[in-house]
């Protein structure tokens, strides 16, 4: 016992004290929060306002035009904008975009020219030259059959990359052009918008005990606990797989041998890593915290909070314990390959079948938000290997009965036990095995071998 | 500290992989306060026997026993074990590694500081305390090791080629604390290939040879048994008796001597008669015991490496 702690808080002390660990556990965060935040913040940057000329021979089209452009309209479809983005995932990535630019809004300046009858082709030459000059960015020229079907709206800019503005003239355009034609046809546009209104969906979850709870934000807060944990279990497999192969090619592992039960160095070395990540989850899922807390009494996000799924301390408890079973199973997995090889390098080529095994469950896991209740998620969710990642999961989704639970606790506790067991039994043996790498038949018998 | 006078006890221990038969019937004493040689070619079996006797493996057949009792972790802490193949952390400092490997030991945290500062400052590291491996010589990390052997204060200290890449100013150094070590009554098993380091320090030796025990003794005893028939001499005139077989068996020339094995049955007196009725000059007659590298090379023949 008095060894195993010793092993024990060697393992926490040497990652967690480390500059790296501290890196880490800043960066991952950190590196999260610029995903979110960095491209929308360039994206808000506005340039200049774009100086746009509208050429419009019927004069139908320009005031309705201006009055969509104006700063209010812009902000009024901004908010809308926002709204829709909330309440549901948007479907492509062109969808996406245009979503984004009509949240940027963009500002454009009109400058009124007089044409008087001249023909379109030498108003264009004009407006071209004036472009060329640097004294307009961009013209519109409105048709004269402005409703008809083969109608050609022609727009010339200097800024042809300028998604998010050319988005805003795009909708403003069509809403002054749809607007001009209901007017035409003696259609009052304000009913008919009240008429084409879209209904409002509201998804809840049902629970086996028949409550609503919100759904809305189900996926996404699977999809975070999913690959936090598909995250530290990667992670941290790695380092004990380093951590073991560093042993074995330094020698060290003789005199630790010599000093205490290879079983004892063993589940020093698990727990003690262990410790350590749980350490990095805890900062990280404590900031998440303190972060949403921070966010609900900065900003008005009441509605989108509440949407997140309730997370009850019992849910906690069971994170905790899948996270603790999906570590121990994989860290005995690397630390078996560990011993198995003779460099880091080697290791690496070698770790990508409990790699697969994990990708394999956080998939799974996808599958089982979709349908929690299905046969298939109760399998996933029992087996070994992919239970760690899809249980939460499907906890979070709804939460399962009891025995279920239970059950799946016990199976995995009986495959981490055989697990540790076995990769014990390769270690001791592996761990004095020099210059060349373990074969698998090499493996197998010392593993059957007392 | 020392129960019945003998520190270690290997009995009928026989360690085989797969076929390959690694150590076979393997029997000797160590007994308490003494250095003993461990001695052997290289594959004789010397690792894998220090293997077994410091608990890293177990033996298939026979039984070891230290201090009177079998491998146990309790057993484990009085055992200093430099392994051949030796290694730090990398990324470590000097300091905590030799802390952890105290505490592995069983050492509680505060006398491994005031240790480690005493060996540290003795074998003149005492900057590099803070320094990780990398930063460190490959002497200094060998003796970075060694501290790490003897931190806890071991009663039976067992090293493995202790002097392999060793400069000759720190094999000096080495001996000097096994003398230490040998003067508090403690217990030094080392292996080595180098007769003369293993002449100059051991009390006691065994020696073997394709995992089988070939001899094993006191060094005294030892040379005694082979010390009977080799005269060293250095004579003007009467070299046609040493071409007499029923006298001599071999001779070795060196520079200014003559190095003569006796035949069977013939001794150094009736030599000498025969010499100087011959009318031999005889400048130095002198019986002398073979060196243990002479015993090595005759034990073990010619397939030695390194020897």
């Amino acid at each position: 016992m008095r060894k195993f702690t010793a092993v024990l808080f060697h393992e926490y002390k040497k990652i967690v004290l480390k500059w790296t660990f501290l890196l880490g556990t800043l960066l991952f965060p950190l590196m999260g929060l610029a995903f979110a935040i960095v491209p929308a913040f360039i994206f808000s940057i506005k340039g200049e306002a774009t100086r746009l000329v509208v050429v419009d021979p019927t004069n139908k089209i320009l005031p309705r035009l201006k009055g969509n452009m104006s700063p209010e309209r812009i902000a009024e479809r901004q908010k809308q904008a926002v709204d829709e983005a909330l309440r549901g995932v948007p479907s492509g990535q062109g969808e996406q975009m245009s979503q984004t630019a009509r949240q940027m809004g963009s500002v454009f300046a009109f400058v009124d020219m007089e044409f008087g009858n001249k023909p379109v082709e030498a108003v264009r030459s004009e407006l071209n030259a004036k472009a060329a000059a640097g004294e307009i960015d961009a013209y519109l020229i409105v048709p004269e059959n402005i409703g008809a079907n083969d109608a050609k709206y022609e727009f010339r800019t200097r800024k042809a990359g300028d998604f998010i503005g050319n988005e805003v003239l795009k909708d403003a355009l069509n809403e002054a052009v749809r607007a001009q034609r209901m007017a035409d046809a003696n259609i009052d546009a304000a009913a008919v918008r009240d008429i084409s209104r879209n209904v409002t969906i509201e998804t809840k979850a049902l629970s086996d005990k028949g409550e609503e709870k919100d759904s809305d934000m189900l996926f996404i807060a699977s999809l975070v606990i999913g690959m936090m944990i598909y995250i530290s279990l990667a992670i941290y497999g790695q380092v004990i797989m380093g951590t073991v192969v560093e042993e074995k090619e330094t020698r060290i592992a003789e005199i630790l041998f010599s000093s205490a039960r290879p079983f004892e160095l063993m589940l020093g070395k698990l727990v003690g890593v262990g410790l350590a990540g749980l350490t990095q989850l805890g900062i990280w899922v404590g900031s998440l915290l303190a972060l949403s807390i921070f966010l609900s009494r900065q900003a008005d996000l009441g509605p989108f909070l509440q949407s997140v799924p309730d997370i009850t301390p019992l849910m906690v408890v069971y994170f905790l314990v899948y996270f603790l079973i999906g570590y121990f199973t994989f860290a005995a997995i690397f630390a078996l390959i560990g011993s198995a090889v003779t460099t880091v390098q080697e290791g690496s080529q070698f770790a990508f079948p409990p790699m697969i095994l994990m990708l394999t469950g956080l998939y799974f896991s996808f599958a089982v938000i979709r349908d929690p209740n299905s046969a298939m998620s109760f399998w996933v969710s029992t087996s070994p290997f992919f239970a760690p990642l899809t249980m939460p999961v499907r906890i979070l989704a709804e939460m399962p009965p009891f025995w279920q639970i239970a059950l799946s606790v016990g199976v995995n506790v009986l495959a981490i036990a055989g697990l540790v067991w076995v990769a014990s039994r390769v270690y001791r043996v592996g761990m004095l095995m020099y210059g060349k790498r373990a074969t698998v038949p090499e493996i197998w018998k010392w593993i059957r071998k007392v | 500290m020392t129960e019945n006078g003998v520190s270690l006890s290997v009995l009928g221990v026989t360690k085989k992989f797969g076929d390959f038969t690694a150590v076979e019937e393997l029997s000797f004493d160590v007994r308490a306060g003494r250095v003993f040689g461990f001695l052997g070619p290289n594959g004789a079996g010397k690792t894998t026997t220090i293997r077994m006797i410091v608990g890293i493996t177990a033996p298939d057949e026979g039984s070891i026993e230290l201090f009177g009792e079998p491998i146990s972790p309790k057993v484990q802490d009085r055992i200093g074990y430099l392994p051949e193949e030796r290694g730090l952390y990398k990324k470590m400092k000097v300091v905590e590694q030799l802390r952890y490997f105290a505490a592995l030991k069983g050492v509680p945290r505060a006398d491994a500081d005031k240790r480690i500062d005493r060996w540290l400052d003795r074998m003149k590291l005492s900057e590099w305390k803070s320094k990780k491996t990398t930063d460190l010589s490959k002497g200094m990390q060998q003796k970075v090791q060694f501290i790490s052997t003897v931190l806890h204060d071991p009663d039976l200290l067992i090293l493995d080629e202790p002097f392999s890449g060793l400069d000759p100013v720190n094999v000096e150094f080495m001996i000097e604390v096994l003398d230490e070590f040998k003067q508090a009554n403690k217990t030094v098993i080392f292996s080595t290939h180098l007769m003369e380091t293993a002449e100059r320090l051991c009390h006691d030796i065994i020696l073997i040879n394709k995992s089988r025990k070939v001899l094993g003794g006191s060094l005294r005893e030892v040379k005694e048994s082979y010390g009977h028939d080799r005269v060293a001499l250095r004579i003007v005139g009467g070299r046609e008796v040493l071409d007499d077989s029923t006298v001599v068996s071999h001779i070795t020339e060196h520079a200014d001597q003559i190095d003569v094995d006796l035949a069977e049955g013939a001794d150094a007196q009736h030599l000498l008669t025969k010499l100087i009725a011959a009318g031999a000059v005889v400048s130095n007659f002198e019986k002398v015991e073979p060196s243990l590298n002479d015993i090595f090379i005759e034990q073990v023949g010619g397939g030695v490496e390194n020897a």
